[in-house]
């Protein structure tokens, strides 16, 4: 239950035990026989133990909410305590009333014991349920509006990682370097910008293709990044030199598509494309126990200059969490004088 | 004749534009860059009449190095990039050139028409094209400084103060002194709002101002950290304390 709800619980019940307390004054005004106070303090004395016992209610209820969806076990969990509110109640307040009369030199005047006991187990019983009923609406509601908000916040989130994946998928930057990549090499090199073409309509047909299913081969996915390596590397000649190092029983792993090219594209992005320098760009891939590791390591950036890098390792994130929950991983860290982005995925 | 500079971090895209100015009688080529740093160097050593400037390069995209050029002493520029959604915009509302990759032949030459026609409204047009550039990169974090025979880019938050000589701008930092040949008000807007004029011929860096002391007729004292003082006119005091 929700601090607001909470609070509109907590008003409901000043306003209730006030309300008491006006009707008691109310009854007793024209009696001559009794004292002004005497009203203030049965009610009192009421309210002071009943308030208790919702605070004892409270402080379990955050135990006992997850029976919101089954209400007889939320409400049995509850009164199987009335025996010993009964009780409780009886033994407190009559406690009190004896106490406070005695003290002003009176005696409290009430039916007999067993008569009292039962008239007030009554009065509790339908007192209790009352209030029971009201709390169940009060959480059950706060329960639903917290479901909602939840599941608002998912398809939000859902939604954008798709639109997100989708635009990973066709970088219009990489798309229109390589063809004017291409424009350009046709004019001295038929058959190299030939080459690069193929490559180019390779990668899209690969890639549209794989936006189709969810999972594929780690030999496929490696297919498209050597075919998106190959462009790159036509577009930074003498500027950057790829090594790849896969151990052989990696490459039946099962992996999400098109997962790993937006982690080669940082590489680019952030080590060749911002290096003055020639860069190396390592890629690896092995089975470690149950766990399939993979690793991109560049040396032409540092994690401070990467600081903008968000939205592509922010989208690969997402998707691994929606796939393997808290089994996967991805870090970024500093090597050296470049930057290592280490993958774990279960292997399957 | 027009002197072109060609700035492009890929050796294709650099090539097919180098072949494809060749085949114009009243172009010369007068250098190739491949980075931002390397483009302004040429820019100022060279002083080319038009420049073609790739926006996406390492170290200093085009847009940064646009944005460190003076308006009045600035050649023509064309952007060139392949996606850039932004700038475009930018460039389309304030009418500055670009090229977009890949292009064609009949493309560029529109392009060298349009420049060959502007070559007479050099200045506003250059004006234009670095202001749009500024508009789209922000206040500059890094400025550019002749350092001996090369380029360096330093952090404006190093910069103290900054004095006018005539033509020139003279940059203190708590190591050196380095000479623009810029005009004040024009690096003040390349700088952003962490510089305020203190009088016609100095400006501050906010963050290195100590304390004010007044002196008589409204003027003050400025005392900076670094132990300078400088007057502070009446006419930029409100400018200052805003």
């Amino acid at each position: 239950m929700g601090t607001g709800s909470n609070r509109a619980l907590f008003g409901l019940w000043t306003l209730f035990w006030l309300l008491m307390v006006v009707v008691a004054v109310q009854d007793n005004r024209g009696d001559h026989g009794t004292q002004w106070w005497e009203p203030y303090l049965w009610e009192g004395s009421s309210c002071v133990l009943a308030t208790c016992w919702l605070l004892l209610e409270r402080r379990a209820s955050n135990r006992w909410n997850e029976y919101l969806a089954q209400p007889w076990r939320w409400f049995a969990k509850r009164l199987v305590w009335l025996p010993v509110i009964f009780v409780t109640f009886i033994v407190g307040v009559y406690g009190i009333r004896h106490g406070v009369y005695a003290l002003t030199g009176e005696t409290y005047e009430h039916d007999s014991w067993p008569a009292v006991f039962f008239y007030e187990s009554v009065k509790l019983t339908l007192f209790a349920g009352l209030w029971l009923g009201i709390i169940f609406g009060l959480a059950s509601f706060a329960h639903w509006r917290l479901e909602r908000e939840q599941l608002l916040r998912l398809q939000k989130h859902l939604a954008e990682s798709q639109l997100a994946q989708l635009k990973a998928q066709l970088q219009p930057h990489f798309l229109f370097n390589a063809l004017n990549t291409i424009s350009s090499l046709m004019q001295v090199d038929v058959e190299r910008a030939d080459r690069l073409l193929t490559r180019l309509a390779d990668l899209l047909r690969a890639s549209l293709q794989a936006s189709a299913r969810d999972m594929t081969s780690l030999r496929e996915e490696l297919k498209l990044l050597e075919l998106y390596a190959q462009i790159m590397q036509e577009r930074f000649a003498g500027h950057v030199a790829l090594t790849w190092n896969v151990a052989d029983d990696a490459l039946d792993a099962q992996v999400p598509t098109l997962l790993l090219q937006p982690l080669l594209e940082n590489a680019f992005k952030h080590g060749v494309e911002r290096s003055r320098e020639p860069v190396a760009i390592r890629i690896a891939a092995e089975k470690h126990g149950p766990d399939l590791r993979l690793t991109i390591h560049n040396n032409g950036s540092s994690l401070s200059a990467n600081s903008g890098m968000g939205i592509g390792l922010r989208n690969c994130r997402e998707r691994l969490e929606l796939i393997y929950g808290a089994r996967a991983s991805l870090q970024l860290e500093q090597e050296g004088n470049g930057v290592l982005a280490r993958l774990s995925i279960p292997y399957t | 004749m027009m002197r072109v500079l060609i700035v492009d971090d890929e050796a294709p895209a650099r090539d097919k534009l180098r072949r494809w100015l060749a085949e114009q009688s009243d172009l010369s080529l007068v250098g190739e860059c491949a980075d931002g740093l390397e483009a302004a160097a040429s820019i100022a050593k060279l002083q080319p009449d038009a420049v073609f400037l790739d926006i996406q390069m390492p170290g200093m995209s085009g847009l940064e190095v646009a944005a460190q050029l003076e308006p009045a002493l600035a050649p023509l520029l064309v952007f060139v990039t392949a996606f850039d959604e932004h700038a475009i915009k930018a460039f389309d509302l304030s009418a500055v050139d670009y090229l977009l990759k890949p292009y064609d032949k009949d493309r560029l030459h529109k392009t060298l028409e349009r420049l060959r026609g502007r070559r007479g409204e050099a200045p506003a047009a250059s004006a234009t094209a670095i202001r749009t550039a500024r508009a789209q990169t922000g206040s500059s974090e890094r400025l550019l400084v002749p350092q001996g025979e090369s380029l360096q880019l330093i952090d404006a938050s190093s910069i103290h103060w900054l004095e006018a000589d005539d033509n020139y701008v003279h940059v203190h930092t708590a190591q050196a002194r380095y000479m623009l040949r810029r005009t004040l008000s024009d690096l003040l807007t390349q700088l952003g709002s962490n510089f305020r004029r203190i009088h016609k011929s100095a400006a501050v860096n906010i963050a290195e101002v100590k304390t004010l002391s007044p002196l008589f007729k409204g003027d003050h004292e400025v005392h900076l950290r670094s132990g300078a003082v400088l007057r502070l006119s009446r006419r930029y005091k409100d400018e200052l304390v805003r």
